[in-house]
């Protein structure tokens, strides 16, 4: 006789029979059904069969749905049986789902970061802090949700499987990836930061802090990164205005020096008055109008005694160097900043990239002067900054060759990546961004967010070929080597199944661009309400953002070509010309299908090298288990990135380059090209800006170099390290007396428990033995 | 202290458990330190090789 049931948790409760039957009911309800008689009749059958049973009293849950199963079956209700078994498993899933959430929470609670990968999915948030592991409760979370309950079956299953990767999942339903902010025209007038309002700035630190301010509020908009694509452009005006505000103080100055007059701030403010009226400019860096001239003129008027003329070069003289040192306070202040202020929760530093180089005017080359040499001299304690990532943009006539007007900025970018590994390279000579380019019109000057998202095209307006105010909306990437193991060699069936995930991501990017466009403005206090986003600023705060999304990307992206075409041919790009040309073909498949669907729905499609950080190792852990180990395809930890040469392989650095370049004309939803160089480039700059040029003249659009970059934080020393500290001669762990520190001059004291050097690594000219 | 005698405090080591911080590129930005990186981006930064710059065209030399 039965008198209870055990549940899954383990406890039991009583039996009750019209659990059985309206779980019955319910299936017979989706076939149609309305008998409920009917299902209590077969719920006692269900009874008789479990009371018959001798063995136990109190049956498990499991057990009494299979007696449900069979009695159903047995009695000719197959077609009830076979919902009953559907709705059964998927409670059985959404079960297991949850207890798998569950398990990913308690790993990401009692694991460190060091034992769980899932906390360093993403390298820019601290995993092991307390609001760094609540981002992940949420994440994880949300991941699951969007799965389950947000997608098209469809989708989620090819996620899941690994034939496509979602990014951004857990932002599924809630907002977009990344946009390219116009400082220049949120500063005007002011802005509000959704905690509060600031005015227009009126000095290049408030710039500064405006910018990183303008750029932490966005972090909490998007999913992605904020990049400034003209970054030197818009804070030269901050230059600008400094300048003009500590040269009628130092005219002020000047006059009570050489006049002896108490009240020479006020005539000096007046001066400057009047010949600003006179000329109807302000005093600046080049003085190309003539502005000392008039103060000369005015000085001479108003007293004759007055040596105006040297007024005027003292004035000039001062205001140029305090101009110069506060431009380069104010850039140390924003690389600190960006390196330390909190964005989500405190888990991250907002994702930050600038753009600069070109700006030719003394204020912009001041700009990106400035922000050079702060990234050169490091953080506090000589670090080298994470934060923002920086792209100089190379063009010819403006920076390249030897009398460009910024070439000594470019000088000063190689001899600073060489040391930093910022700022990467950008070039605006390559024919896929050289067709936007219009001088004088910097907004049309292609930029990248640091991570390689580039977005400037814009097939939904094309008067609108810009890079402000607009970014990638989502992206998804293929899984190209499965696709290429799946075709055994057949490179027909290849293209046809790629043309069937192309259908698929093309379809789920169209479906989450729809959550997307029915958000409003007030979702987005900052990037809409403040106008950021293109045309926002049209749009109240209860209006849907959907039309103005319209100037986004939607792109899709790819891993592992090297693999691919390994598993198609037998040979990589790097290794055979013919693999070379059947990966661009299959690029360009991409591409031309992205530019089709471009003109079908008026929206950006576009292609992109997909960065990949979490992905890396996804993708081939699950094809790993799906056709085990394949030599050159799954048999290492990760699937190379995008279509670069595998990491692995030895192969010059003009080779690379040269085999990369054309496919960064195909994915015009972004790229990257990197070399690997040994030593220390510091030492080589020459061989540096080949590369550099080199990049450049095969029509890459964006390129970086990389080199170790390491530091004993003990003795302060940046450089290459192998297993001794070449300054302090300590092995990684060991300690370093103090009287040897002392000696090298490096002692300073400060933090004696467990770090011995404060200071700036660049001072060395100023390092002596310590006196004892 | 003008002479040159070494004190207690000179004896004392410092910096014993401290590794050194690496920084390297993966994704187009930079990481403080390796120990940030998953498991497949270590071990494709471990696989990375250096590309020899000494010469503008060196087809011949990898791509046998």
């Amino acid at each position: 006789m039965v008198d209870g049931i055990i549940k899954r948790d383990g406890r039991s409760v009583p039996f009750e029979i019209e659990k059985i039957a309206s779980a019955i009911f319910r299936a017979a309800q989706a076939t149609g059904g309305r008998d409920y008689q009917m299902a209590r009749h077969l719920a006692e059958l269900v009874r008789e069969t479990l009371d018959a049973d001798p063995e136990t009293t109190t049956p498990t849950v499991e057990h009494v749905q299979d007696v449900v199963e069979k009695t159903l079956i047995e009695n000719g209700h197959a077609r009830t049986a076979k919902k009953y078994i559907l709705y059964r498993n998927e409670r059985t899933r959404t079960r297991e789902m949850n207890t798998r959430l569950m398990k990913v929470y308690e790993d990401l609670t009692f694991q460190s970061s060091l034992e769980n990968d899932i906390k360093r999915e993403n390298a820019n948030i601290d995993g092991d802090t307390a609001m760094g592991t609540m981002l992940k409760y949420g994440s994880e979370g949300a991941k699951q949700f969007c799965e389950m309950f947000i997608l098209d079956p469809k989708f989620s299953k090819a996620h899941r499987e690994g034939d496509i990767h979602i990014h951004d999942l857990d932002f599924l339903t809630l907002t977009t990836t990344c946009c390219q902010i116009d400082l220049v025209k949120l500063f005007h007038g002011g802005f509000s930061t959704g905690h509060g309002h600031v005015r227009e700035p009126n000095d290049i630190r408030s710039y500064s802090a405006l910018a990183c301010i303008a750029m932490q509020s966005n972090q909490n908009d998007q999913h992605g990164g904020q990049s400034v694509p003209n970054f030197d452009y818009s804070l030269a005006p901050g230059v600008a205005k400094t300048f003009r505000s500590l040269y009628r103080d130092n005219l002020g100055k000047a006059i009570e020096i050489y006049c002896e007059r108490e009240d020479g701030l006020e005539t000096g403010r007046q001066l400057a008055c009047r010949a600003e009226e006179a000329l109807g400019s302000w005093p600046c860096l080049s003085d190309a109008n003539g502005f000392d001239a008039e103060i000369v003129r005015l000085l001479a008027e108003q007293y004759d005694s007055a040596p105006a003329k040297k007024i005027a070069a003292f004035t000039r003289k001062h205001t140029v160097r305090e101009t110069y040192h506060a431009t380069h306070q104010a850039m140390e202040a924003l690389v600190h900043n960006l390196n330390t202020m909190h964005s989500r929760a405190g888990a991250q530093v907002p994702f930050t990239s600038i753009n600069y180089g070109t700006d030719t005017t003394p204020e912009g080359r001041m700009v990106t002067e400035c922000v050079l040499i702060a990234t050169e001299e490091g953080l506090g304690n000589g670090e080298t900054s994470i934060f923002p990532i920086h792209i100089f943009k190379v063009k010819e006539g403006v920076n390249y060759n030897p009398g460009d007007p910024n070439y000594d900025l470019f000088k000063l970018a190689c001899r600073v990546s060489a040391k930093r590994l910022f700022p990467n390279f950008s070039f605006l000579d390559a024919p896929f961004n050289l067709k936007y380019y219009r001088p004088g019109h910097p907004e049309t000057e292609c930029a990248y967010m640091g991570c390689r998202t580039r977005v400037i095209g814009n097939a939904y307006d094309p008067t609108r070929e810009i890079v402000t105010g607009r970014g990638n909306l989502s992206f998804t990437s293929i899984n190209l080597p499965r696709i290429a193991i799946r075709s055994h060699g057949d490179i027909d069936f290849f293209f046809e199944d790629l043309d069937r995930k192309l259908d698929l991501v093309i379809d789920q990017l169209l479906a989450r661009f729809a959550i997307q466009a029915d958000k409003k403005v007030r979702n987005y206090p900052f990037l809409m309400g403040e106008g950021i986003w293109i045309d926002s600023e049209k749009l109240g705060p209860d209006d849907k953002v959907g039309d103005v999304l319209r100037h986004g990307t939607l792109t899709v992206g790819f891993i592992g070509l090297a693999e691919c075409l390994k598993a198609l041919t037998g040979r990589h790009h790097g290794e055979s010309p013919e693999a070379q040309n059947l990966g661009l073909e299959i690029v360009k498949h991409m591409r031309d299908r992205m530019d089709e669907e471009s003109q079908k729905h008026k929206l950006n499609f576009s292609v992109i090298a997909t960065p990949a950080e979490g992905l890396s190792g996804r993708f081939v852990r699950l094809d790993k288990e799906k056709y085990g180990i394949l030599e050159g395809v799954t048999d290492r930890d990760y699937y190379t990135n995008s279509f670069h040469i595998p990491v692995y392989f030895p192969i010059s650095a003009f080779e690379k380059i040269r085999l990369e370049a054309p496919y960064h004309e195909l994915t015009n939803g972004g790229h990257i090209s990197y070399i690997e160089l040994d030593g220390d480039p510091t030492q080589n700059l020459e061989a540096f800006e080949q590369v550099v040029r080199y990049m450049k003249e095969c029509g890459v659009g964006y390129g970086s170099i990389n080199h170790p970059v390491d530091r004993d934080p003990v003795c302060g020393y940046t450089g290459i390290i192998g297993d001794v500290c070449p300054r302090c001669g300590r092995r990684e762990g060991e300690g370093v007396s103090i009287a040897k520190l002392k000696k090298l001059g490096l002692y300073k004291n400060l933090n004696a428990g467990t770090i011995g050097y404060h200071g700036d690594p660049f001072e060395e000219k100023d390092r002596h033995p310590n006196k004892v | 202290m003008k002479d040159n005698h070494v004190t207690e405090m000179d004896t004392e080591l410092i910096g014993e458990g401290v590794g050194f911080e690496r920084i390297r590129r993966i994704t187009g930005y930079l990481v403080g330190t390796l120990d940030r990186f998953n498991d497949g981006k270590r071990a494709e930064e471990r696989d990375r090789v250096k590309h020899n710059v000494s010469c503008c065209s060196m087809s011949d030399s990898q791509s046998a």
